[in-house]
């Protein structure tokens, strides 16, 4: 029942991925070609595997995960596929990979599965760590990092490139689970107060610091600021989540506040980006250039947008993957922007849902930590597209061009939904 | 007229995905939230373990009233080294549920404060007894 449900929705996004599709081939003179019919054979097959996976071992799971995801996709393919067809099919190959992958991992997590992930919990932490840290492999070696924009993200083999940070955050979310699955009672037990809030012993802060530790050298070292951040957030939202004590948010929150001070006296890299935030216009043509773009290209959409294919997002920097939102704000105007932030907030407000309706307390973690990563990614970049936020530079979830993280972010909604299966049994 | 078309087709395409999303609205309500709320009576008659290293996820049914502590002889023997032997009782009072500490070393904290005298439940209330907390359900 609930699944015929997600497969007609499936249908209905596999429809809108071609409906946009045929816009664009419309619009821009490129002709009625099989570009139409392959994105909803692209889309059947990618959801839909990962759909009948969820038939086959979690029939029980929450139905409205997988066609959110899916709707999202195809908003977001749509744009990459008018700004650059080329693109667009490397994105279909990223898709089907990203749909297959879920599957195996549904697979594999059949039966108790997921409970057994509570084990490997150090193994989870260093393979997060050494993903984290790979594209700092020098030049010469076979598998080595790789250097983009400024970011030290990719890892190439041979003509293969790849960025590890995506799926590192997966791994870092199942060791938070676990390390807090066992630990959060004796995190929560308050031994002094300061300024009115009670803190508990010094020791129990150490997931936290070591957050901050990795948090920074991801930022030193790789000049990634959005995934500094989010791993950040992860770690101190998870404190909070799983004790209730305000005192971690506090603490977080005065070591994001002196750490980010920290680093825009001593990094280029950051205040270059603090700078393009708060005077954008001051160096238009240079720094401020990504911005100032982002915000006409939002501002000349209106209210319903030029209409795809219409107005002109291949004049902002880097359009298909960190800066998508403007593009779709563009073209889909104001209607389709809410249209995708709804879609991502009823995709958190699902993911918290079944992270209450959990019992079992690293399951329910688990939920809780996908579900932060997901959001605070989502918050962060279409904060810095909006210039809420300096610009963070990491990929909006399912919308950007990328296969990395298409392929990460399938698979959390599989683990989501493999979470809400087993929901309310201990 | 072909500005006329791509404007109706543009506002199809988002007619359409506005759609999609409200057949999801619509139906998601029933799975966020903490659930199990159907079952609405007027007073409150059961507390759930919330918080504890044992006992989380149990639930207790009030009824006439209970004495909660680490005794044996206890109504619900608790599994909490800071809870006294008899450390609270509840009790029903005419449509009130009232909750009275025993004389407890630690205290009886209602919704984070301790308790000096009898205190009235509300459903939604927490319960803190030793490390161990209730929700008055």
């Amino acid at each position: 029942m609930n699944r015929n449900a997600e497969a007609s929705l499936l249908v209905g996004a596999s429809l809108l991925a071609s409906l946009g599709v045929a816009m664009v081939n419309f619009t821009l003179g490129r002709g009625f070609d099989a570009q139409v019919a392959l994105t909803f054979v692209v889309w059947i097959l990618s959801f839909g595997s990962v759909s009948l996976a969820l038939r086959r071992w979690a029939p029980a799971a929450n139905p409205y995960l997988l066609p959110l995801a899916a709707i999202l996709a195809a908003i977001g393919f749509t744009e990459i596929y008018r700004l650059d067809a080329d693109l667009a099919a490397i994105q279909r190959w990223s898709l089907l990979l990203a749909g297959a992958a879920a599957a195996l991992v549904l697979f594999l997590l059949r039966g108790e599965g997921v409970r057994q992930l509570r084990r490997y919990r150090y193994l989870f932490l260093t393979v997060g760590v050494l993903l984290l840290l790979l594209p700092l492999l020098p030049d010469s070696f076979p598998i080595h990092g790789a250097e983009i924009n400024g970011s030290r993200l990719w890892v190439r083999f041979r003509g293969l490139s790849f960025q590890p940070g995506e799926l590192a955050k997966l791994f870092l979310a199942l060791f938070l689970a676990s390390y807090l699955a066992d630990n959060h009672v004796a995190m929560s037990v308050h031994t002094r107060r300061v300024f009115g809030l009670g803190f508990p012993p010094l020791r129990h802060f150490g997931p936290i610091i070591i957050a901050g530790g990795v948090a920074f050298i991801v930022l030193v070292y790789q000049r990634d600021l959005g995934a500094s951040l989010l791993l950040f957030a992860l770690f101190v939202g998870m404190a909070y989540i799983a004790t209730g004590r305000r005192s971690y948010l506090a603490a977080g929150g005065l070591f994001v506040a002196v750490s980010g001070v920290v680093a825009y006296q001593a990094f280029a890299h950051v205040q270059r980006r603090v700078d393009a935030w708060i005077r954008p216009f001051d160096d238009y043509s240079d720094t401020g250039y990504q911005i100032v773009q982002a915000l006409f290209a939002m501002g000349s959409g209106s209210i319903s947008g030029s209409g795809i294919g219409l107005g002109r997002p291949d004049l902002i920097p880097a359009a298909a993957t960190d800066f998508i939102f403007a593009a779709v704000a563009e073209e889909m105007g104001f209607a389709g922007s809410v249209a995708v932030i709804a879609a991502y907030a009823l995709l958190v407000a699902a993911g918290f849902g079944i992270a209450l309706r959990t019992r079992d307390v690293f399951r329910k973690f688990l939920a809780a930590s996908l579900t932060i990563v997901l959001g605070v990614q989502t918050l962060l970049i279409l904060a810095g597209v909006l210039r809420l936020f300096p610009v963070t530079g990491i990929t909006l979830p399912f919308m950007s061009y990328g296969g990395s993280s298409l392929l990460a972010n399938m698979i959390l909604v599989a683990l989501l939904a493999r979470i809400s299966h087993t929901g309310r049994s201990v | 007229m072909p500005a006329l078309f791509l404007n109706i087709l543009k506002l199809i395409f988002l007619a359409l995905v506005y759609l999609f999303l409200w057949q999801i609205a619509r139906s998601i309500g029933a799975h966020v939230g903490p659930g199990q709320r159907s079952k609405k009576t007027k007073v409150a008659d059961e507390l759930a373990v919330i918080r504890s290293e044992t006992m989380a996820g149990q639930t207790i049914r009030i009824g006439a009233g209970i004495v909660i502590g680490r005794s044996e002889e206890a109504n619900f023997v608790i599994d909490d080294t800071y809870a006294s032997d008899f450390h609270a009782r509840i009790g029903q009072q005419q449509d009130k549920v009232l909750l009275t500490d025993l004389g407890s070393t630690n205290g009886t904290y209602v919704n984070g404060r301790r308790i000096t005298v009898p205190t009235s439940l509300g459903k939604g209330d927490t319960v803190q007894i030793g490390k161990t907390i209730f929700e008055v359900r």
